[in-house]
């Protein structure tokens, strides 16, 4: 694995990264410098059912009736899908009244769509080369295609106001894929590595609200599920986007407007990442970033285990595990959730007959959505319990109880544990 | 509501990276999207120092070290400090907090390391956010850093995000509740049945 260094040739002219090209066309100009504050006029606004309530409540108390571009906004549910309490009834009838009201007519509704930043993966919504921007952070899963959606978290109340924000155009970080990742490991592998080397002090650069760019002999291979499970293994480290050099696989990018780097495109900092010798991880209790080798922590018993929401959601996930999963039961003690990322994704995973290998397994299937990983709102975890799972986070009390522990590994390693009750190695049970 | 960018305010001194969830503010109020500062300003820096809340004092200090904010972008621990209007001084912040600090209203100047000015729990500060300047009056001592970036100095010249929204409103009026017009969330929603109701 390489140093990091400086690339980019000054004498490429007007040559500029991914990055630069999606802002610089959301500000109708011909050039954006990073660093520099524009105000960027997005495709779409996103905004999910954690914030919908909260954005009426702010723009109504400051005098705010309409917002400036509806047709632009979209709403969707996917954080308490089937509701467990008379908050959750409100809220959902609030957002609905909400939506009218502001005449937000792309709104997805729970069951309509699924997994926020999966089904508009899915359903074209996104597309590459796309600016948009989210209240939710993890909308760096649209990189997967090559779109780049900012996370504004609560401004977003200033967007649906005014249609845009000030914007920091952030510096890119070129992370080159090297080798072929070995059986049993999966690009969520790769993420808690990264994660680990940024949060260590690894490599000479700062990844706070930086974007990270794949590229790189490595990538080749890599399906749109594992795209999607890199960018969103590594965002909760801070990162402004994750890109990818190359065009997304199985996307018809025709007619699509440019949204790869140029060559000699100027990059913050790059290096290079060998994917040969990685091993399968799982990230320890309290961040993405406390990244281990499962070897060494097999055995460690688990109550629940998670495979899906916008950590590992796509349908290549759900074949992945269940070709660990086929012909076998869990362990006794063991509850397990499947969470399809999309409405989708629930109808193929039917169709197909993987949902007969999960419920076979003694899996539960849940609605499409973020599952247990919003706060526990569906299938949460009780004090003194064990997870692991392919959620986005394991920070304190994620999944439910603050005392509770909540690993993170890919789809392979959370069906390995399933199946064993412990924490195990997907490289054995795929032997 | 045009504030000042000057602020005068005794320390409360935390060391590097306090995270914002179970730091700042427990994760249980983000995940309740609780916003009501009155609720929140109680439970301020409770899981780190439970009697932080009966010390502080509307217009005191926060001044940390490195990384101060870090973790998950969850932002009710800044809705309290700017309902008290406390001002942040800090060795460094990841970049989403920051952003999430000043939209809340609530100051914030990085660049600030103990050694470059030594600062104790209980002195008195004054920081110019526009000049940088910081003066320990308790100690008679004083430094400078970066000044706040422009773009942010005229947010919390409105008081927050809420204070621009004000006046991009007046300049659009289009926009307006109409007169007479009900909140659909004020609507009575006749749902009483549920056990657990919240």
């Amino acid at each position: 694995m390489g140093k990091a260094e400086q690339s980019g040739s000054p004498s490429s002219g007007r040559a500029m990264n991914a990055t630069q090209k999606m802002f610089a066309r959301a500000c109708s100009r011909d050039w954006v410098t990073p660093g520099e504050v524009v105000y960027p006029d997005p495709e779409l606004v996103i905004v999910h059912d954690g914030f919908v309530e909260t954005a009426y409540k702010e723009l109504t108390g400051l005098g705010y009736g309409r917002i400036t571009t509806p047709e632009k906004v979209i709403f969707l549910t996917d954080h308490e899908v089937s509701y467990s309490s008379q908050r959750a009834v409100e809220r959902g009838r609030n957002i609905r009244s909400i939506a009218k009201e502001w005449e937000v007519d792309q709104f997805f509704d729970v069951g309509r769509g699924g997994q926020g930043h999966i089904f508009p993966i899915e359903s074209g919504l996104i597309r590459p080369g796309m600016f948009v921007m989210c209240y939710d952070m993890h909308c760096t899963n649209f990189g997967a295609v090559g779109a780049l959606a900012m996370a504004v978290g609560p401004e977003v109340t200033s967007v649906l106001a005014t249609g845009t924000i000030w914007t920091e155009v952030p510096h890119t970080i070129n992370i080159r894929l090297q080798g072929q990742m070995p059986k049993g490991t999966h690009a969520r592998d790769i993420g808690f590595l990264l994660s680990h080397g940024f949060a260590s002090g690894r490599w000479a650069f700062n990844h706070d609200y930086r974007v990270i760019e794949f590229g790189g002999p490595g990538l080749v291979g890599f399906s749109l599920a594992a795209r999607v499970a890199l960018c969103n293994s590594i965002t909760e480290m801070g990162v402004a986007n994750v890109l990818f050099n190359e065009p997304p696989p199985g996307i018809n990018v025709s007619g699509v407007p440019d949204f790869l780097s140029d060559p000699g495109a100027t990059y913050e900092a790059s290096i290079d990442f060998d994917l040969s010798h990685i091993e399968p991880q799982v990230a320890l209790p309290g961040g993405p970033d406390r990244a281990a080798n499962v070897a060494d922590h097999v055995g460690r018993p688990v109550d629940h285990a998670v495979i899906g929401s916008c950590g590992s959601g796509m349908y290549q996930d759900f074949v992945d595990a269940a070709e660990i999963m086929r012909g076998r039961r869990i362990a006794d003690r063991v509850r397990m959730f499947v969470v399809p990322g999309s409405t989708a994704t629930a109808k193929r995973l039917a169709n197909e007959g993987l949902t007969q290998v999960f419920i076979d397994a003694g899996a539960m299937i849940l609605p499409s959505g973020c599952g247990p990983c919003a706060g526990g709102s569906m299938g949460p975890l009780g004090p003194g319990e064990v997870s692991i799972a392919t959620a986005a986070t394991n920070h304190t009390g994620r999944f439910g109880a603050k005392e509770a522990e909540i690993y993170l590994g890919s789809p392979l390693t959370v069906a390995a544990s399933a199946l064993s009750g412990c924490l195990a190695d997907p490289r054995k049970s795929l032997q | 509501m045009i504030k000042s960018l000057q602020k005068t305010g005794r320390c409360h001194v935390f060391g590097d990276s306090i995270p914002l969830d179970e730091g700042v503010m427990a994760f249980a109020f983000a995940i309740g999207r609780i916003t009501d500062p009155a609720e929140l300003i109680p439970h301020l820096f409770e899981c780190i120092d439970p009697s932080f809340a009966s010390r502080v004092m509307p217009g005191d200090f926060v001044v940390a070290g490195k990384d101060f904010g870090c973790g998950k972008p969850h932002f009710q621990g800044f809705i309290a400090m700017a309902a008290l209007d406390m001002g942040v001084l800090c060795g460094s912040m990841p970049r989403t907090s920051l952003r999430g600090a000043i939209s809340k209203g609530l100051p914030v100047l990085t660049g600030w390391s103990p050694q470059h000015l030594p600062i104790s729990d209980g002195d008195v500060i004054e920081v110019s956010m526009e000049t940088g300047m910081i003066k320990n009056i308790t100690q008679k001592s004083s430094a400078s850093v970066e000044p706040m970036p422009i773009v942010l100095q005229d947010i919390i010249r409105h008081g927050g995000v809420g204070g621009q929204l004000k006046g991009w409103l007046d300049q659009h009026p289009q926009l307006q509740l109409q007169p007479g017009a009900v909140s659909v969330l004020q609507q009575d929603i006749p749902i009483k049945w549920m056990k657990g109701a919240q």
